[in-house]
């Protein structure tokens, strides 16, 4: 053991991995952390989790080097540091999920995943041969333990080309690929769906069993008590538990995140109205899918879960007029309807909340109220100027509405944390007051106590007639929210459920039953 | 024809390459002339030229920075070591008037280096600046008269010949030797981003600097590389230039800066930063060259030449925008 060379005060543990002592990290006036202490054992899980813009990222940052803390210590197998370089955490074994996944968009793939491997081995130094056959023997194996293809082709994709959750897996695939004592996964299953969440899973056991130690962020309690092991709960910047997940079940757990008392088992309230909305007849596009047809009724909660190549996400997007459908026929409130493009979408009523808000929605430089009314901009005109007041009003009533944590509605929407950003994108959509309201993946990376208000809003407007239709890998979520569920394989839909006597664990097998194959 | 357009969209420089030969095919339906050897060689000339500046220019746009002080760095360099030789040892050997010259030009390149990282400036504004502090401080200090008689060295240099040849008609073709110091560079700098941690470094940066500093590179170690480098192959470009043409101008150069940026980007270099190729740098000078040239042989005015790069630019940079969006 290296002697530390700021002694500090109580002698340090000497198994202890890692300990943080008093950090503390002020952003403009936000505590984002406030006398954070916690100490990691090698080869144990721990959770850390809170609500929405608790401080999670901001202490994982700083554990990884990312970010200074503005005061306190970090101690590294008994060597103390007021701040970690980015190198210095790797090499003392730290490796890093972001969730902003942090990939450079214009490398490869194996670039991607195992050069951050070469600079440790080199110390840093970048006056070195690159030796591109380890380069690429390190990606392979690292790709193989998270399920994605190793042949040349995929290796060589630059990043950008990639799908949100390929990329969720390259970065997971990266965390990996180092020997690493300390992974630290911020929020990783946001993006995937069911089969890589269990592939990831298995990743985090072995991980486990060969001494290393996992810090997992995830708003899934479900995921969270499926792995097990230590819990510590963020609440405003603060500490507030720290122990065994074991003596504590989702309910306490939630509580002790939002001082709320969040034990609801269902979401459900209303009943679908006997009118049909929307009818969708042999919807097909190229090979993403074909056959599809299906019918909502006004007042209705449909979901529509399916794996990563199901073709779910390629409904959703024909549905929103993204990448349109190319046969087939949709017919809203009894007559037939076009969607070639986005404009035809909104204009219909049919209003969609995509799923990755970074690359397909937020400008997230700008403001939060120019976000939320951007969809209705043009009822908010004054004669040809824009009405600021009633811009302001609108953007202040949806902040209010969907509890969106922030000062002001002048700040920028990258000010705000992944899961606000999230509802900045839902009330956009719902300033456009549409029929029909498609929500893909509505609480990837939303807190528990953000759901429940997310949750009790969908049901409130069902009720009010709209018909909404939930596309999501998070289970409990469709099977607290809907009327019927459809699961979709290899571009059809395969099954049809109702919710209200469906049995959890009857939905995930039909999900991965006969997929052994279907791995790329 | 899916397939070949995800093979074109991943290698730009194809497309670079086919407009290069749709040229060549148009230029020569019009003008039999243009697949003359002098017009070749001149070509060549012309493209050592440039070729050796695109190469500096490539590694800082890779980095996704931009330099347009190095057309001034390559005439100080070129300028002053003229100077200085003739002053203090006329008959120096052409490698140490290069040493020179290129150290001259690597020292500019770091000054830039560290004020863009410094201060954290655009690295176009802070090249302007240099631009104009360098042209300004060669002037002032070092000479404003063209220099015709430079050192010996330097002249056989220029005129030794890789190859010689009489055609047809009885006219002297010369290849220059000093065309093997554009395939030295160029070779060296594609290994050296291809094949170093550094030149992978430089992708990463040009990127994204903040998540490249968050994953343990060193921004500040790759800025001062790269626009060192670039700095040091402009002091290489400006002595090969003033070798060819037998001539040290301190006029010469400045203003031609964005010949040189626009014949990378048409190689398939993205001007945000994190793309680009040696191969593709090089076909996109031997591009702008040879629209320069074959306007002059079938005719068309000079003045038009820009207009016609231009429109190329603008077109190329469509394609190129266009796969980015797949
Ligand atoms: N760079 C920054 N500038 C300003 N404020 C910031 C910055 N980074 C974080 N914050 C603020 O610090 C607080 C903590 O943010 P952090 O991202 O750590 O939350 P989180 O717990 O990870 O939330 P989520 O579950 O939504 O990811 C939030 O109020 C956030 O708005
Ligand atoms: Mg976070």
């Amino acid at each position: 053991m290296t002697p530390s060379p700021t002694p500090s005060p109580t002698t340090p543990r000497a198994d202890a991995l890692l300990r943080l002592e008093g950090i503390s990290k002020t952003f403009g006036g936000v505590k984002a952390l406030n006398n954070v202490s916690l100490e990691l054992q090698a080869g144990r899980v721990y959770h850390l989790l809170g609500e929405n813009g608790s401080g999670k990222s901001t202490l994982i940052k700083i554990i990884a080097g990312a970010q200074p803390p503005d005061a306190g210590q970090i101690i590294v197998r008994g060597q103390s540091y007021n701040q970690l370089g980015a190198l210095e955490a790797i090499r003392a074994g730290i490796e890093t999920v972001y969730q902003d996944l942090s990939l450079f968009p214009n490398l490869s793939v194996a670039e991607n995943v195992a050069l951050t491997t070469q600079l440790d081995l080199n110390g840093g130094q970048l006056a070195r041969m690159l030796d591109w056959g380890k380069v690429k023997r390190i990606a392979i194996k690292a790709l193989e333990r998270v399920g994605l293809p190793t042949h040349a082709g995929f290796l060589a994709a630059p990043v950008e080309t990639l799908p949100i959750a390929v990329r969720q897996l390259v970065a997971i695939a990266r965390g990996i690929a180092a020997r690493a004592s300390l992974v630290i996964m911020d929020e990783p299953t946001a993006a995937l769906t069911q089969r890589e969440v269990e592939n990831l899973l298995l990743i985090i056991s072995s991980l486990r069993e060969e001494g290393v130690s996992v810090l997992f962020v995830s708003h899934k309690l479900e995921e969270v008590f499926r792995i097990g092991g230590s819990v510590i709960v963020l609440r405003d910047g603060v500490k507030v538990l720290d122990g065994a997940l074991s003596d504590y079940d989702e309910t306490k757990i939630s509580f002790v995140m939002t001082g709320k008392q969040l034990d609801q088992t269902t979401y459900r309230t209303g009943q679908p109205q006997s009118e049909v909305l929307l009818e969708v007849s042999n919807l097909a596009r190229g090979t993403a899918f074909a056959d599809v047809s299906f019918a909502l009724h006004r007042g209705e909660v449909l979901g529509i879960t399916g794996l990563l190549d199901s073709g779910r996400n390629e409904l959703a997007l024909a549905l929103s007029g993204v990448h349109p459908a190319t046969s087939g026929e949709v017919r809203l409130e009894g007559s037939a309807v076009q969607i070639r493009n986005p404009r035809d979408a909104i204009s219909l009523g049919l209003g969609y909340v995509p799923e990755d808000r970074l690359t397909e929605g937020l400008f997230l430089t700008k403001p939060i109220r120019e976000n939320t009314v951007v969809t209705v901009i043009d009822t908010l005109l004054k004669g040809i100027q824009l009405n600021f007041a009633a811009m302001t009003a609108k953007a202040v009533g949806f902040v209010k509405d969907l509890q969106i944590a922030t000062p002001s509605v002048d700040l920028p929407v990258s000010s705000l944390s992944g899961g606000n950003q999230q509802r900045v994108m839902v009330a956009r959509w719902l300033a456009t007051k549409p029929k029909v309201l498609m929500l893909h993946g509505p609480t990837a990376g939303v807190d528990v106590g953000s759901k429940d208000a997310l949750y009790k809003l969908v049901q409130r407007l069902a009720e009010g007639g709209m018909g909404v239709i939930i596309v999501s890998d998070d289970l409990p979520e469709l099977l607290m929210n809907t009327d019927r569920i459809l699961v979709m394989k290899k571009g059809r839909i395969a099954k049809e459920f109702t919710t209200a006597d469906l049995e959890k664990d009857l939905l995930t097998q039909t999900l991965l039953s006969e997929d052994s194959s279907a791995q790329q | 024809m899916k397939a070949l357009w995800g093979r074109v969209s991943a290698r730009p420089e194809f497309i670079t390459l086919g407009l290069i030969v749709l040229l060549v095919l148009g230029v020569s339906l019009l003008e039999p002339r243009f697949f003359s050897p002098q017009n070749l060689v001149a070509t060549i000339r012309t493209t050592t030229r440039l070729g050796i500046f695109a190469l500096g220019v490539l590694l800082v746009l890779a980095a996704g920075g931009i330099d347009v002080s190095f057309t001034a760095i390559g005439v100080f360099a070129l300028y002053t070591t003229t100077t200085l030789t003739l002053m203090f040892f006329p008959t120096a050997p052409f490698a140490l008037m290069l040493i020179v010259s290129m150290t001259l030009g690597a020292l500019m390149g770091l000054l830039n280096g560290f004020m863009v990282w410094r201060f954290a400036v655009p690295s176009l504004i802070v090249t302007i600046g240099t631009q104009y502090l360098f042209t300004g401080f060669l002037k002032t200090f070092v000479g404003t008269k063209h220099i015709m008689d430079i050192p010996a060295a330097m002249d056989s240099s220029g005129t030794a010949s890789l190859l010689q040849f009489s055609t047809a008609d009885g006219v002297r073709v010369t290849l220059p030797l000093l065309f093997l110091v554009l395939v030295v560079t160029a070779v060296l700098t594609h290994l050296l981003l291809t094949r170093t941690l550094m030149g992978r470094a430089v992708f990463a940066v040009g990127g994204s600097s903040a998540i490249a500093g968050r994953l343990g590179f060193s921004v500040r170690t790759v800025q001062l590389f790269v626009f060192g480098t670039a700095g040091l192959i402009a002091g290489l470009g400006g002595m090969v230039h003033g070798s060819l043409n037998r001539l040290a101008n301190p006029s010469d150069l400045v203003g031609t800066e964005l010949d040189v940026i626009a014949a990378v980007v048409l190689g398939g270099a993205r001007v945000s930063g994190g793309s680009g190729t040696v191969i593709g740098a090089l076909l996109g000078v031997v591009l702008v060259v040879l629209i320069n040239n074959s306007l002059i042989l079938i005719g068309v005015p000079s003045t038009w030449q820009k207009v016609v790069i231009g429109g190329v630019i603008l077109v190329a940079s469509g394609v190129f925008s266009k796969r980015s969006g797949a």
